[in-house]
């Protein structure tokens, strides 16, 4: 057996340590590409979102270099990321590509004897015993959780760097490293240094750059080739720029949520405007666009792929806390048509109207 | 006298008899609005986010032209009608939608429904009763006069005596919008074709057709037209499938593909609409894939001149 998943921000790190120290094999795709999006989009449904389609460019990419057995995580709706698997199945079936699917849904729908089936598929390949096991499993963790604070942090400082590109280039570096390391031990004590690195970067405290939140769909503002690379966009113009919404979020947010604590500030920000939980991350999007508001946040930007259909609710809520709170907030919407000329063009525009919001045009060349 | 304003949009076209029974017994005055026309649209284009469907932008457009006549607009939030079952994220966040859209809205019933018991459902219809009335036993009335005219209400559509039949499928909103679907229903009866629906399926068979699946869907619009569909399908009980799907209904974008997969080469229309759609491109795909399956069945009479 030998397993592939498809990209989702930083998860690779994670699946890389987690199948090292399992002792499985494992493919991990081509990081997500134009190549991978037209593969994709040749096969999938047309009016299927964006990250379905990506998805599939991941999966065939993968199989091509041997890939026998693919993982996702699934949901019971009411966002449409529930059927992917099912499509998916049958995609890669009318291709002839022989795989299967192993789907990682919340036991509370498909009962917990049958998630016990579904990991012990996956664990049963791998010698080592129970212990190692948990062990490799905690080791995975506290890679996206590290992974992950230091793309944040990375992000954050963009807008204080006293050398411009210092952090993106640091944090490129990051990855680079990490992804070669030989075992999660290695790549740990790699991202353990990079964590302290990136404290050690010249900064200007006096300097007040912009600050833009990140929200939105899940899947575009986590997986940088579906969103067109804003964050390192931003980080090129100097903006710091914070996204709530991680791999690791969505781990502790999954496995807290049972017991009902899980973002509990994001759902007393969203209470006003919208205090259901609706489907994919709408809720979170309205909390988060408040929270930006709060912790001094010039503007947000909401991305979502075309037709995704929780962000189109929370995107007519939007427009009322933008208003409310008097904080700029745009919508991106991202798909295979998406150009970025427009797609820049776009974003230099609202950086621009944030900074003549302050009455003053900064430090931009 | 209380005046409730009723937009005649999205599942409205399902619980009609419910909810018109309900506030009617309540003792209130149930103002509607209109059949969906041009101006209904217009509004619901101009006030509704961009990127939603034609049918939650109908229903801005009716809630609009509503919005002087009335006290209250009822735009209750449906999340699910059966267990384990969601309807679209778009129902459950519709009053947000439609309040945040639309300005200077009445106050909005926006009671959450969650109708997988009676229990629930009862529950709900109180919260709703005691803002119009205080005597509960008028509520409990008008609840049960009402929900039992529901169920003996006839639903659905079933014609006969048309040589060729074909199963109109979609979300009920779709096919009972006569403005929406540009009276497609009597486009096919004027071309001699019967049209079934699927109220007219036992849910049983709707259900075993489910079983079939990896996963079971966690939509009703969907478990009700994959199941009616592929099971007129499997079963040659009609000679063709037309599916009405409104542009990039998520729910329809995964359903059709599972549709499609089952039935193989059975005829499979789909007719997609917008607020664009222009209905001459509309009736010619229909009289085409009506052409299609007279061939089929050999029984065209109109062969052209050329021939």
């Amino acid at each position: 057996m030998k397993i592939t998943f498809p990209h989702l921000g930083n998860v690779y790190f994670a699946a890389k340590a987690l199948f090292d120290e399992l002792g499985i094999e494992y493919v991990v795709p081509p990081l997500s590409n134009k190549e991978a999006l037209e593969i994709g989009t040749l096969y999938s449904p047309e009016e299927i979102c964006l990250p379905f389609k990506i998805m599939i460019g991941n999966y065939i990419k993968s199989i091509e270099n041997g890939a026998d057995t693919i993982i996702i995580t699934g949901s019971c709706g009411p966002c449409r990321f529930g059927e992917y698997c099912e499509l998916q199945m049958n995609i890669l079936k009318k291709l002839n590509k022989n795989v299967d699917f192993i789907v990682m849904d919340v036991p509370s729908d498909i009962g917990i004897k049958e998630i016990f089936n579904r990991v012990g598929k996956i664990s049963s390949n791998s010698s080592k015993s129970k212990k190692e096991k948990i062990k490799a499993l905690v080791k995975a963790l506290k890679i996206i959780n590290m992974i992950d604070e230091i793309e944040a942090d990375a992000h954050y400082i963009a807008g204080y760097e006293k050398n411009s590109g210092d952090s993106k280039r640091l944090l490129n570096k990051c990855k680079r490293d990490a992804i070669n390391s030989k075992s999660a031990d290695e790549m740990i004590n790699i991202l353990s240094e990079y964590k302290r690195k990136i404290n050690f970067i010249e900064i200007d405290k006096e300097r007040k750059p912009l600050k833009i939140a990140i929200i939105g769909e899940i899947y575009t503002i986590i997986e940088p080739f579906s969103n067109l690379y804003i964050e390192d966009k931003l980080m090129d113009y100097g903006v710091s720029s914070k996204r709530t919404l991680s791999p690791s979020w969505w781990v502790k947010n999954t496995a807290l949520s049972p017991l009902k604590i899980n973002s509990l500030d994001i759902k007393k920000a969203s209470k006003r405007y919208l205090s259901l939980c609706i489907g994919g991350h709408a809720r979170e999007c309205v909390g988060e666009a408040v929270i930006a508001k709060n912790e001094g946040f010039d503007g947000a930007i909401q991305i979502f792929p075309m037709g995704c259909m929780p962000e189109i609710v929370s995107k007519a809520i939007l427009p009322t806390v933008s208003k409310d709170l008097n904080i700029p907030i745009m919508s991106l919407i991202v798909d295979e048509m998406t150009g970025e000329a427009g797609y820049i063009t776009r974003i230099e525009a609202f950086i621009d109207l944030l900074e003549r919001r302050r009455k003053s045009v900064l430090f931009r060349s | 006298m209380m005046k409730i304003g009723i937009p005649r949009g999205l599942l409205y076209y399902n619980y009609q008899t419910f909810i018109d029974s309900f506030f009617y017994e309540l003792g209130c005055e149930i103002i509607y609005s209109e059949n969906t026309n041009k101006t209904i649209l217009d509004n619901g284009v101009k006030y509704c986010v961009d990127e939603a469907c034609l049918p939650i932008k109908v229903f801005h457009g009716h809630v609009y032209s509503l919005r002087e006549k009335s006290d209250m607009i009822f735009i209750p939030r449906i999340m699910r009608l059966y267990k384990n079952e969601f309807i679209c994220p778009k129902f459950c966040g519709l009053p947000e939608m439609v309040k945040n859209s639309i300005p200077n809205l009445p106050p909005v019933i926006q009671d959450t429904l969650y109708a997988d018991s009676k229990t629930v459902l009862k529950k709900w219809a109180f919260s709703i009763g005691e803002k119009i009335t205080n005597d509960r036993r008028k509520i409990e009335n008008a609840f049960s006069i009402s929900l039992k005219k529901h169920k003996d209400s006839k639903k659905g559509i079933r014609d006969k005596n048309y040589k060729i039949n074909v199963a109109l499928s979609g979300h009920p909103y779709n096919i009972y919008d006569n403005f929406l679907n540009m009276n497609v229903i009597k486009k096919l009866n004027r071309l001699n074709v019967g049209v079934i629906t699927e109220e007219k399926l036992n849910e049983e068979y709707i259900n075993r057709q489910v079983l079939n699946l990896y996963k079971k869907p966690f939509w009703t619009f969907a478990r009700n037209t994959y199941g009616f569909t592929t099971y007129l399908a499997e079963n040659s009980l009609v000679d063709g499938i037309i599916y009405i799907s409104s542009f990039a209904c998520g729910i329809d974008s995964v359903v059709i593909e599972l549709i499609k997969d089952r039935i193989g080469n059975f005829p499979f229309l789909i007719l997609k609409i917008d607020e664009h759609t222009g209905e001459a491109g509309f009736d010619t795909r229909i009289e085409a894939f009506v052409d299609m399956i007279e061939r089929r069945k050999g029984i065209e009479d109109n062969i052209s001149a050329s021939w």
